[in-house]
This record gives structure tokens, sequence and C-alpha cells, in this order.
């Protein structure tokens, strides 16, 4: 168990989904009674950051982006320095923290975080991103330590049949915890904090142990070749 | 063993000390209109200007940690000859990354603890707690210095211009000679007052451009 109080939770998943959001839902829901922090990892602005400074869920300062030159997964995974450094900085300066959480920049289905860096981690999937996904799999997908598929109210917009979507998840990931999640469902809203508050006691009485939900797993191509990655850092950089 | 090892341990991207957040001003010179035809230019100019300031920081003080002498003097030569604030807190940032990695090579070296209690220590006192630690001679560790800044570029010129990766190597390659003449310049150097103290306008207003811009890849 890692040798500090605060617990560091890690937001991943593709663009879109609802990192930034949730992040704001969760600073709203615990921030009267824990002290929290926030990294973000925007790849290409500071959007996420500002809306989340505007959102006014927490003190400007406690909010910090960190910039990955284009490799949004070697900052979360292979070279985490910089957001360790993030990390470190905003426990130090408002310690003691109870959590941190860190948004990885949105990118693809196959970005999780490295133990090393989080210590516990959300991986989001949305239905507006399209019913199919949950069965495509993938490491955060399969093996991420809470999924939440996200914006279940907007199901009947998009001709997504949500209850299957999340019959899905449940069915890959073998018995991991799955959350459906909108954030005009108070009761979906609660479970997700009970989720996180239990991940903190867990942290503290040292029965938690960060785990990774394992590489990049093999993936198709638009030219219709499929392969796998063998090296975690061997990634498909945005840029 | 060679200290050889530990020079390409210390020039490696690979190494886990952020250096992929980084563009050596690259990114805000592109936004201001440079083209991948120009990056060798941009090259010359740091290895005659930045590059030679922190090659020179770092000798010194390897100097100062092998002599016992104080760091104070070297890291204020340093700031004298850093005024964009900008590129003062990035190699701030960057010597935490450094320390942070150091202190795990070397938990015993007196050198890393002392770079890691000085406030606002830079990176090349950063590295030259780890030459220091390592054993690395001062020009070995000028050349660090100088080839790291060329492949800053060179590598962040690959995510923000289209170009051959093939070619980027080259201006690494072609810009070798001039980063051994960065090397000899200061390899001898001992006194802090002695660092050389080029201006460079440009890079210093890219800095600061590039620190409050909303929209950017790299930290700097």
């Amino acid at each position: 168990m890692p040798d500090r109080s605060t617990l560091r939770v890690g937001v991943c998943g593709p663009v879109g989904t609802g990192k930034s959001s949730l992040i704001a839902l969760l600073c709203r829901e615990l921030a009267g009674d824990l002290q929290l922090g926030v990294v973000t990892n925007d790849i290409y602005t500071d959007e996420d950051a500002r809306f989340l400074r505007s959102a006014g869920v927490l003190a400007p300062e406690r909010i910090r982006a960190v910039e990955t030159g284009a490799c949004p997964h070697t900052a979360i995974r292979d070279d985490i320095t910089a957001n360790l450094l993030a990390v470190e900085e905003l426990e130090d300066d408002f310690a003691p923290l109870d959590v941190v959480l860190v948004e990885s920049g949105g990118d693809n289905l196959t970005a999780t975080f490295s133990p090393a860096l989080v210590d516990v981690q959300v991986f989001l999937i949305d239905v507006a991103g399209g019913g199919d996904v949950a069965r495509k799999g993938g490491p955060g997908i399969e093996r991420a330590d809470l999924l939440v598929v996200n914006k279940t109210d907007l199901a009947p917009y998009v001709g997504v049949d949500a209850a299957l979507m999340v019959a899905d998840a449940i069915a890959a990931r073998d018995g991991r915890p799955v959350l459906a999640l909108s954030r005009n469902d108070p009761e979906s809203v609660a479970r997700l904090v009970a989720w996180v508050r239990a991940q903190l006691s867990a942290h503290r009485a040292g029965s938690l142990v960060p785990a990774d939900p394992g590489p990049m797993a093999p993936h198709t191509h638009a030219d219709g070749t499929t392969h796998a990655h063998p090296d975690a850092d061997d990634d498909h950089d945005a840029a | 063993m060679s200290s050889d090892l530990l020079l390409m341990l210390l020039a490696d991207a690979r190494l886990p000390v952020a250096g992929h957040t980084q563009s050596g001003q690259l990114e805000a010179a592109v936004r201001d209109g440079l083209t991948a035809a120009e990056v060798p230019l941009l090259l010359r100019a740091r290895l005659g200007t930045v590059a030679r300031v922190e090659a020179g920081t770092a000798v010194v003080g390897l100097h100062h940690l092998r002599a016992g002498l104080p760091l104070g003097p070297v890291l204020d030569a340093w700031a004298a000859r850093t005024p964009a604030r900008a590129m003062r807190e990035s190699s701030r940032t960057l010597a935490r990354a450094h320390l942070r990695l150091a202190v795990r090579l070397w938990p015993d070296s007196s050198y890393v603890s002392l770079v890691r209690g000085l406030p606002g220590g830079c990176r090349p006192l950063a590295l030259a707690a780890a030459a220091g630690a390592g054993g690395l001679a001062p020009d070995a560790l000028a050349r660090l210095v100088a080839y790291d800044d060329l492949q800053t570029v060179s590598s962040a010129a690959l995510k923000l211009l289209p170009l051959d990766p093939a070619d980027a190597a080259g201006w690494v390659h072609d810009a070798l000679p001039a980063a051994e003449q960065v090397a000899a310049e200061v390899a001898a150097l001992t006194v802090p007052e002695d660092i050389p103290a080029p201006a460079a306008p440009m890079l210093d207003l890219w800095a600061q451009a590039h620190a409050t811009t909303t929209r950017r890849l790299f930290s700097a």
C-alpha cells in the first residue's frame, strides 16, 4: 500500500464520454466533507481545466493542467513523471488532501493508467458513443476498477438499448463493477459517490492494491488490419 | 565501467523525466510561422544561446558540487542568464523530474541531496548532480546538455510539423559538430561569472507567449 493518506483516482475513456463532467460531479458531491485536487491532461487545449474551474466546484488553484506533448498515453502509462509531479505538488500545497482526481487526455478505448500513478481508475464509455462499445472490450472496459456507462438518459434519443449495453459490459468484466450513470439520475450519482468513498476507506485501511488493467489489446485499424502492440508505450499518438 | 553507458542512459529519450512534454519553444515558434525548413536554424540558435547557458551552468554546478563550493551563486548566474520567467519555471519543473529519478538511482549521493535541497533548483544543476553521482566528466555533461537540446526540438518537430523522421535525425546529426563546440567552450569552466551570457530575445518571447496560450500540445 502506498505510504500516503491521499487516494489518487484516475478517470479515463474516449473523447466526449463525460470525464470532465464526472469529475465536476464528484467535486460537487464530495467537496463538502473531503479535501480534493484535480489534475487534467488536455491533449491540445486547457479546456478541461477551464471547464472545471468555471464549474465553480473547486478553488481554481486546486485544478492543475499538465501538457503531454501529444503523448496522452505516455503521460498516464510509461512516463508518468509530469503527472506525478503535478499530483505531488497538489498534495504538498493543500495537505492533507483526501482525494486527487487525475483526468486522462481523452483518447481512445485502449489507454489506461499505470498503477504507479493512480490507486484506482474509472473507465468511461457512453451510450451516445454507440451501443456496441462495451462489446468491443479492451483493457479499460474489461479491467478498470469501475466501468461507467454514462449518459444513460440519452439512450432513447440515440437509439441505444442502455440495459443491453450495461449487460454487455457486465459480461465483459468478469464480475468487476459496472455503473449506469446519468447526472440527472440522483440514485446513480449516489452509487458513484459511494464507490469513491468505499475506495478511500479501503485505501486508508491498507486493503486497496492498485492494479493494472493491462496493456493495449489487439485492435483493428481503418485499413482492416488487426494487430497487437507488444509494448505498452507503442501507442497511437493523435499527432 | 566506462561512463559512456551512463551518458547513454541520461541522453535516452526513454528516460522517465517528462521529456515528452517539452518542445524547446518550437511549438510557439511554429505558431509564429516557423517552417520545417527553418528548424535547423532554431537548433543552431538554441545551441548558441540557451544551450550554452545550460551547459555552462551544468559544468560549473558539477565543479561546485565536487569542490564543495556553494550552489547558490551558480543558480543565480543561471537565473540572471535566463530572463524569461516561463523558461525558468520549465527548467525548475524538469529539475524536479530529474531529481525524482536521480534520488532513486543514487539514493546515497550527497550531490543529489544538495541539489534537491536547493530551493528553485534548475535542470542543469539536476543534471550536474546526476553527473557527479554517476561519475561523468564535465565535457560529457556539457555534451549531454547540448545533445538533449537538439533532440528535444527535433522530436517535437515530428509532432508539430509533418516530415520524415529521418530528416529530423539528419538535423541532429548535422548539428553535432556545433554541439561539440559548445561542450568544448564550457567544459573547463569553474566560476559562475564565466558562464556564457548570450541573449535570445525571440526564444524568450516565444517562451512567454507559450506560457499564456490556452492551446498547446507541449508544456514549453
